[in-house]
């Protein structure tokens, strides 16, 4: 299981400093021989499964709140779903999506480590018929 | 050369057929692309699109069909696609097929899929949407020269044609035998006899139909070419509709086509999906129920009255039960018949010609267009008559003929 | 704890849960199950028919064959999750998630399995994020 590949894709918070240069220059200064790929969000690694997580779990310490990770299906460069061979892949415009909310949870996340705590929120209702009907009744 | 076909769809990686679209297209020497969009680029094509799906990948379907529309993404044709059963794709499928003819000049073909779906089944379609892309030249030809051959080997019969100089010099026809070249040897011959020539003499061969592989292997066929292109080629060359618009209707034995052309040369065409229900095959099998030569089921059918006896032939199962009912109930024959016509005309309305946008004149061809009485009907459910050139049931084996000779 | 995250691809659902220690069950795990199996050549993910047949296990033959191929991934993770997070109004969900019936179904799955399940709005601004975060903490250091 150890041994089994894992490709792991690294993606930096939007309101973070760092760009994908610096975290593939730190990933290459672990030593390790592992796969890098920088991309214009950060970057991918690939090497066997105990060697990414020992590369996350130092990602994490360095970079805890700004750079987030998950795993991803394909090997680097995998023609199956090389963006050259077709153009862009179906979940490309999720991460497009979930890279802009990453700046939201990097703030989230240094304000809980900071002692924030949940406070649940009222849902927003609608507006009930009766007070509807006099609003239009008014005007 | 290969030629870019651009892949809208929703479901295709998750039904196991993805492969099977892009086995079809490398066959015919194409390639599925997805035109590239940012999330960005949804949301206004989506916005300006009018048309908002719950769904997300036919938000995507729509992007990437505004990035071939505005000309950002270059494709030599669109193969839209989604999953059988899905209302909401089944919506997006046909209006976005209608954007696309509406905003681009490029061929397209919608196809509803299930976890079946094989690349044979894909593959007439595909290699018509590279034929009207690669072959316009030859596709634009007019006349006939030299002495050529078509053979059409379709699901129900074989055809042949001899042609020299722009004229019908021979000409045969058989029911499709299980061996495809055995048949097509039998009208070739019967066809060269007729038109007083030798297979030596002949200068070019051009095959289509499901068969055309296999014969124009066999024949050594300059042309082999789906019966989409070829057919109305034929169509318009017997119509002597080579100039402006029209529109071909092709029931046949197997499944229908509905082919649009624009100065002999087609550009937008569907073809029936799924099952052979409301096809020739189902007024075959009406004519057996009937015990009567299907040549005669045309005449019998315009002696009745479809509204006596309803029918429905969506599918040919459920057809032949309503047939059955009909007739236990002791329906007029006539009314049977004519039920029977109207209920496929129907079908061609309702399926076929909803996929494309019909242009007058409309000229029906094919074996079934002997049938007088479908005649009668597809006209009645169009609210026009459709014109039926001589020798309709030749379509393929001239239109081989006739773009067989560009070769020479 | 085995914890199935709905949009199953969402990198941020994947990121917290494996921050606050738990394994996240995800279609990325599904789907390299699939394309490193090297017996299969169904590109591009090797989901084959064998998959769309055994999506009938969560829904009939009139559901269409993308919604059943779909559930032949997402079913057995939801059957071997311990619990479940859901985000719900995301604004957009591509890639295996761009059915919406399809997403719909996971969720009525999750809840009909009964485990312990956070149900999350998609966070709008940084004050919605703080409590997302905060909530989701508390939730997972709960399960442990």
């Amino acid at each position: 299981m150890s041994e089994e590949r894992e490709t792991r894709l690294f993606m930096i918070s939007p309101r973070s400093m760092l760009t994908p240069d610096q975290l593939v220059r730190m990933v290459h200064s672990f030593g390790d021989e592992v796969l890098v790929k920088e991309t214009c969000y950060g970057c991918l690694v690939e090497a066997p499964r105990v060697k990414v997580r020992e590369i996350l779990a130092k990602v994490r310490e360095t970079y805890p709140n700004e750079v987030f990770s998950k795993i991803r299906a394909y090997r680097c460069s995998d023609p199956r779903r090389c963006r050259a061979q077709h153009g862009t892949r179906p979940g490309f415009a999720q991460l497009e999506e979930e890279w802009a909310l990453l700046a939201k949870i990097q703030y989230g996340l240094d304000q809980v480590e900071k002692g924030a705590s949940y406070s649940p929120k009222e849902d927003r209702k609608r507006l009930d018929v009766k007070a509807f009907k006099k609003i239009c009744e008014v005007q | 050369m290969t030629i870019k076909i651009a892949q809208l769809s929703c479901g295709t990686e998750y039904s196991s057929v993805q492969y099977e679209i892009e086995k079809a297209a490398r066959s015919v020497g194409a390639s599925i692309v997805y035109p590239d969009v940012s999330a960005a680029d949804i949301d206004k094509a989506v916005e300006d699109f009018g048309f908002k799906p719950r769904s997300p990948q036919l938000k995507l379907m729509i992007a990437r069909a505004a990035e071939l529309a505005s000309g950002r993404y270059e494709a030599d044709a669109v193969f839209i696609t989604t999953c059988f059963r899905c209302a909401e794709a089944a919506l997006v499928r046909n209006e976005l097929r209608r954007y696309i003819q509406e905003h681009t000049n490029l061929p397209v073909v919608t196809y509803s899929f299930t976890e079946r779906l094989k690349a044979s089944q894909l593959l007439t379609r595909m290699e018509a949407l590279v034929t009207i892309v690669t072959r316009k030249e030859l596709l634009a030809r007019e006349r006939q020269t030299g002495l050529t051959v078509g053979l059409d080997s379709g699901s129900s019969t074989t055809k042949a044609v001899v042609m020299e100089n722009n004229k019908i010099i021979g000409k045969d026809w058989t029911p499709s035998g299980a061996v495809v070249v055995e048949s097509a040897t039998q009208v070739l011959n019967n066809a060269l006899e007729q038109a007083g020539v030798s297979f030596d003499q002949i200068e070019a061969i051009g095959t289509t139909g499901y068969g055309r592989f296999t014969l124009g292997e066999h024949f050594k066929a300059k042309l082999v070419q789906e019966e989409l292109t070829v057919n109305s080629k034929g169509a318009v060359w017997l119509a002597n509709k080579q100039k402006g618009e029209a529109t071909i209707i092709d029931i046949g034995g197997m499944d229908n086509k509905a082919i649009t052309v624009r100065d002999g040369i087609p550009d937008n065409f569907t073809m029936g999906g799924i099952c052979a229900g409301a096809s020739g095959r189902f007024l075959q099998m009406t004519s057996n129920r009937l015990k009567i030569d299907i040549t005669e089921l045309g005449r019998l059918a315009d002696q009745g009255d479809w509204r006596n006896a309803k029918m429905n032939s969506y599918c040919s199962v459920f057809g032949i039960q309503d047939l059955v009912t009909t007739l236990g109930e002791g329906k007029r024959f006539e009314d049977v018949a004519c039920a029977a016509c109207h209920s496929v005309a129907e079908q061609v309305y309702e399926q076929q010609l909803q996929e494309i946008d019909v242009r007058h004149p409309i000229i029906q061809v094919g074996g079934t267009s002997l049938i007088s009485g479908l005649v009668t009907q597809i006209g009645e459910v169009l609210g026009e008559q459709p014109i039926v050139p001589p020798d309709s049931q030749y379509i393929g084996a001239v239109g081989g003929a006739l773009l067989s000779s560009g070769f020479l | 704890m085995k914890i199935f995250i709905d949009p199953p691809n969402s990198l941020v659902l994947f990121d917290l849960v494996e921050r606050f220690g738990h394994e996240p069950l995800s279609t990325m795990a599904a789907i390299q199950e699939r394309v490193d199996n090297l017996e299969v050549d169904m590109p591009p993910m090797n989901v084959t028919l064998d998959d769309v047949v055994k999506g009938l296990k969560y829904a009939g033959i009139e559901v269409p064959s993308g919604i059943r191929g779909r559930m032949a991934l997402w079913g057995p993770l939801i059957e071997e999750a311990d619990a479940a997070i859901i985000m719900e109004d995301c604004p957009y969900s591509f890639g295996c998630v761009g059915c919406e019936r399809s997403n719909l179904m996971i969720k009525y799955l999750v809840h009909r399995r009964g485990i312990p399940t956070l149900t999350v709005r998609y966070p709008e601004t940084d004050e919605d994020a703080v409590n997302f975060v905060a909530q989701a903490k508390e939730w997972m250091e709960g399960l442990k």
